[in-house]
C-alpha cells in the first residue's frame, strides 16, 4: 500500500514543484543566508550562559576543577537528599571523577524507578538558550534525563558555545567521528506545564529540578552578575 | 472525529452562553498576547528572524520534492522504515498494522495534531488497543471525552474545579482532595508514568523533519514526547510532508520563532533530536522505528494559491490573537485546528461544502497576520475561501444576489455616492427623532444585540468633499491677495498657503476615479483555481489574481 502511496504523494509533489537541479536549488539556499539569534544577556558567554539557565528555573553552580564539582555534588545530594547517592551514565569523563573525596556513591548506568537523583556529562552549554545538549547513548541514557526527580548536568566551561547553529557544527562534527547518535537533546529547564488554567508548575513527567554546574575557568563575578541578570 | 464546522454558528451561540469559560477566554487572551510580545522583544530581531525562516520555509515548499527525497533517503540510511499515506485512513492503517506486528496492547502517545486530525486514537481503540495521551492537556481531554480546544493547550477551556473532579472520578485511588494545580499534575504524573513504563510503542508527531541528516525535531515542555520517543520499544512518528526543513539550523531557526510565538518562552524544556533506532551500543531506545508521511490533501494545497498556508508551524499565536476565537472558543470551529490558522486549513483539509461558516468567522482586524511567525496572509487567505464560496454557490441565494449588487455599485462610483447619499439622508431623517434604530431591514443581525445609530445625514464622501471645496474656496481667496505670489501652492495641496491638510489623502483622491481601479474586477476572479501548477509563489488562476500581493495593497 504504501508503495503505490509514495509514488502519488511524490507525483503530486513533483507537480506542484519547479523541477530545479540539486546545484541550483543548494546555491538558492545558501543565499539566503543564517537567522539571526537572540541576544545574549552579558558579553561574557559563562554569564550570559548561567543567566539564561536561571531564567530557565535551573539551579547553577560554578566550580573550579573536578573536585569542586565532587564536593558541590556532594553538597546538593546532601541538601535535598541527606544521602549521598546518585544515577551517572557510562560516561568516561564521569568515571574519571574522584568521588572519593566527597564520598558521593555513584551508581553507572540508568536510571531505575524510584531513584531520585541522575547526573549527565553535556557535551554543550548553549549560553543563547541557557541549556545543555546530551547525545543519547551508554554514556549518557535517555532516561537519565527523563526518569528522576532531580537531574544535575556537569558542564565544562571549555564547552559553551554562543547559539544552537554552533551546538550542531559541534554536533556534525561529533557525528562524522563516531556516527549518527539516535537522539540530541536540548534540556533548558526542569519539565514543566501549564495546561491547567495556565498555572506553571515543574515536574510534569520528567525532574521537578535541573540543576547546572559549570566547572572550570569561569570570570570570579560570573555567577553573581548571573543572578542578578536573572533577578533570582 | 465528527466536523460540525457546519453549524458554526450555532456552535458559537452555544459557546458564549457559558459566562465561566467565557471569562477564561478573555483572560487567557489577555495574557497570552502579553507574554509573546515580552519574548518578541527580548530577542531583539524578531521581524529579521521571521522574513529568514519564511524565504526559508517558501523554499522548502517550492523544492518539496527534492527535499522530501532527501530526507526519505537519510532516514532509511539512519534506519528508519518510511511510510507514506494519501489519507487520514492509511495513516492510521499503517499505525496499526505496526502496533499488531508487534503485538502491542499498550500506545503511549505524545501530543500530534495529525493524529487528531486522522482520528487515530479512535481507530486503534476500535482494534481493541489501549491508547494513551501522555501530554497533560490531551490526557484530560482523552479523561472527558472531549476533542482538543486550542493546538497548543489542548484542555485550557477546562477549570481546575472540572479537572479535579474528573481525576477524582476517573483515577481509583482512594480518598483524596487534590485541592492545589500540583496535585493534579502529581497525580497525572503517576498515573502516566506507569504507563509509559509498560507500553510497547510510543506515538508522537514532529515540529520539524531535517533533510540533510533524517532526524525530527520534538518540542516539549513536559517531556512526555522524549518518554515515548525513548521507553517503548517501537516508536512511530507520525507527521505530514510539509514539515520538512532542508538544514538542522533551519529547524532551529523555526524552533525561535516557534516558543517565543507559542508560549512566550525563549527555549522550550526539551528540544529534541531523533535519528532512527537503538544503536548498538546504547543502553536504551526503541529497537524500530518508523516515519509515517502524511498528505491528506497537502500536496493539493501545495498546487493551489493556498500553498503559503503550509507554511504555518503550529504556534497558536493567531488563535490567541483573534477576538472569534477569544469569544467562541475552540470547540466551536467543529473541527481539529481553530482559529485563523484553522477557519483556513479545515475547508481546505475536509471540503469547503461542510465548513463555508468558517471563513466567514472573521472580523477582517488583520491581528493574526500581524502575529503569524510564518507570515502568511490569513486575512487574505480567508478573503480567498469568502470568494471561493460565492463561486461555488455555497452561501445562500439571498446574500449573493446582495453581493452581486454591491459589486455592481461599487464599479460605478457615480451611482454608488448617489445611492449612499439617498440611503443616508432618509435613515437621518427616519431616525432623527429617536437616534437610532431598534429594527433595521435585512439587518436583525444587528439590531437583535444593538441599536443602530442614526446617520447624521451626510455621508463621508460628502463631508468630504464640502471640506475640500471650503478648502479650495479659501486657497484660491488667499491667492488673489498675495503680491507677488513667491510661492504660488498648486491647487489642492494647501502647503504653500499653510491651510490644514488632511495626513495622507490626497485632494483630489475622492473626486477623480482611481486609476489603480479601472472599474473592473480583479483579474483571475471568473478563473478557477490550481492554474498555479508549476508556478510557485504565483497566484495566477485564483481568486488573488495576477497581482503579486502586497501588505501595503490597498485591497486588503
Amino acid at each position: 500500500m504504501t508503495d503505490s502511496s509514495r509514488s502519488r504523494v511524490f507525483a503530486n509533489v513533483r507537480q506542484a514543484c519547479r523541477g530545479a537541479g540539486e546545484d541550483t536549488i543548494a546555491q538558492e539556499l545558501e543565499a539566503l543566508g543564517t537567522a539571526p539569534t537572540a541576544d545574549l544577556p552579558a558579553a561574557d558567554i559563562h554569564t550570559a550562559f548561567l543567566a539564561n539557565v536561571l531564567k530557565n528555573q535551573g539551579s547553577v553552580d560554578c566550580v573550579a576543577n573536578r573536585s569542586g564539582a565532587v564536593k558541590a555534588l556532594a553538597d546538593y545530594l546532601y541538601r535535598h537528599f541527606r544521602s549521598h547517592r546518585l544515577v551517572a551514565g557510562n560516561d568516561p569523563h564521569l568515571a574519571a571523577m574522584p568521588w572519593r573525596e566527597a564520598g558521593v556513591l555513584p551508581r553507572f548506568g540508568s536510571v531505575e524507578p524510584g531513584e531520585p537523583v541522575a547526573l549527565s556529562y553535556a557535551l554543550l552549554g548553549v549560553a543563547e538558550i541557557g541549556g545543555i545538549v546530551t547525545l543519547t547513548g551508554k554514556a549518557n541514557p535517555a532516561a537519565n534525563n527523563l526518569l528522576s526527580e532531580h537531574h544535575i548536568v556537569l558542564v565544562e566551561s571549555t564547552r559553551l558555545v554562543r547559539d544552537m547553529e554552533a551546538a550542531w557544527e559541534c554536533i556534525e562534527r561529533e557525528s562524522a567521528k563516531t556516527g549518527r547518535s539516535r537522539g540530541v537533546n536540548f534540556i533548558a529547564g526542569p519539565s514543566s506545564t501549564a495546561d491547567i488554567e495556565g498555572k506553571l508548575v515543574y515536574g510534569a513527567h520528567g525532574p521537578r529540578n535541573w540543576h547546572v554546574i559549570l566547572m572550570g575557568d569561569v570570570p570570579a563575578n560570573a555567577l553573581e552578575e548571573a543572578h542578578a541578570l536573572a533577578g533570582r | 472525529m465528527k466536523q460540525t464546522s457546519h453549524t458554526f454558528l450555532d456552535n458559537a451561540h452555544t459557546a458564549l452562553q457559558d459566562r465561566d469559560k467565557a471569562a477564561r477566554r478573555d483572560f487567557m487572551a489577555l495574557f497570552t498576547p502579553l507574554i509573546r510580545n515580552a519574548a518578541m522583544d527580548d530577542f531583539g530581531h524578531f521581524e529579521e528572524l521571521r522574513q529568514h525562516v519564511k524565504e526559508v520555509r517558501q523554499h522548502t515548499l517550492d523544492n518539496l520534492d527534492h527535499y522530501l527525497t532527501r530526507f526519505e533517503r537519510e532516514a532509511l540510511h539512519n534506519g528508519n522504515h518510511v511510510h507514506f499515506a494519501t489519507d487520514a485512513d492509511q495513516l492510521n492503517s499503517i499505525v496499526l498494522d505496526i502496533c499488531q506486528q508487534h503485538s502491542a496492547r499498550r500506545i503511549a502517545k505524545g501530543k500530534s495534531m495529525v493524529t487528531e486530525e486522522t482520528g487515530l486514537n479512535d481507530y486503534l481503540k476500535r482494534a481493541g488497543l489501549r491508547v494513551m495521551e501522555t501530554d497533560l492537556g490531551e490526557y484530560i481531554i482523552q479523561q472527558a471525552g472531549e476533542t482538543p480546544s486550542h493546538i497548543v493547550g489542548p484542555a485550557l477551556h477546562k477549570s481546575a474545579a472540572e479537572i479535579r473532579e474528573l481525576f477524582l472520578a476517573k483515577h481509583d485511588l482512594g480518598e483524596r482532595e487534590l485541592a492545589e494545580t500540583s496535585d493534579m499534575v502529581g497525580e497525572a504524573r503517576k498515573v502516566l508514568r506507569e504507563h509509559f513504563l509498560k507500553a510497547e510503542v510510543g506515538v508522537i508527531g514532529a515540529n520539524a523533519l531535517i533533510a540533510e541528516n533524517g532526524y525530527s525535531m520534538l518540542v516539549t515542555n513536559e517531556g512526555n514526547g522524549d518518554l515515548c520517543a525513548n521507553l517503548p520499544n517501537v516508536l512511530i512518528v507520525c507527521t505530514t510532508i510539509d514539515r520538512v526543513v532542508p538544514r538542522a539550523r533551519d529547524a532551529t531557526a523555526m524552533l525561535r520563532l516557534l516558543v517565543r510565538s507559542a508560549t512566550g518562552q525563549p527555549q522550550t524544556c526539551y528540544t529534541s533530536f531523533y535519528s532512527g533506532p537503538r544503536r548498538e551500543q546504547d543502553s536504551d531506545g526503541p529497537l524500530e522505528t518508523h516515519f509515517v508521511l502524511l498528505d491528506n490533501r497537502r500536496t493539493e494545497i501545495l498546487a493551489s494559491d493556498y500553498r503559503e498556508m503550509l507554511q504555518c508551524i503550529r504556534c497558536g499565536a493567531c488563535l490567541n490573537h483573534c477576538p472569534i476565537y477569544a469569544a467562541t472558543g475552540g470547540h466551536a470551529y467543529g473541527w481539529v485546528y481553530p482559529g485563523p490558522m484553522g477557519s483556513i486549513l479545515t475547508p481546505l483539509l475536509t471540503s469547503l461544502e461542510q465548513s463555508n461558516a468558517l471563513p466567514n468567522a472573521c472580523t477582517s482586524c488583520g491581528r493574526c497576520a500581524e502575529v503569524c511567525p510564518a507570515d502568511i496572509p490569513l486575512p487574505d487567505l480567508l478573503r480567498d475561501l469568502r470568494h471561493d464560496e460565492n463561486r461555488q454557490k455555497l452561501s445562500s441565494s439571498r446574500w449573493r444576489l446582495g453581493m452581486r449588487l454591491h459589486a455592481w455599485l461599487a464599479r460605478h462610483p457615480g451611482l454608488y455616492h448617489a445611492c449612499t447619499g439617498i440611503g443616508i439622508a432618509a435613515l437621518h431623517l427616519l431616525g432623527q427623532r429617536k437616534g437610532s434604530f431598534t429594527q433595521l431591514p435585512m439587518a436583525s443581525g444587528w439590531t437583535s444585540e444593538r441599536d443602530f445609530p442614526a446617520p447624521q445625514g451626510k455621508t463621508f464622501m460628502h463631508q468630504y468633499a464640502a471640506l475640500q471645496r471650503a478648502d479650495k474656496a479659501r486657497e484660491d481667496k488667499s491667492a488673489a491677495v498675495a503680491k507677488p505670489p513667491r510661492r504660488r501652492a498648486r491647487p489642492g495641496s494647501g502647503k504653500a498657503s499653510g491651510e490644514r491638510q488632511e495626513p495622507g489623502l490626497r485632494a483630489d483622491w475622492p473626486l477623480k476615479p482611481d486609476p489603480r481601479r479601472p472599474g473592473k474586477t480583479r483579474p483571475g476572479t471568473a478563473g478557477g483555481k490550481g492554474t498555479g501548477k508549476g508556478k510557485p509563489g504565483a497566484h495566477p488562476g485564483g481568486p488573488r489574481g495576477k497581482k503579486p500581493r502586497s501588505r501595503q495593497s490597498d485591497d486588503r
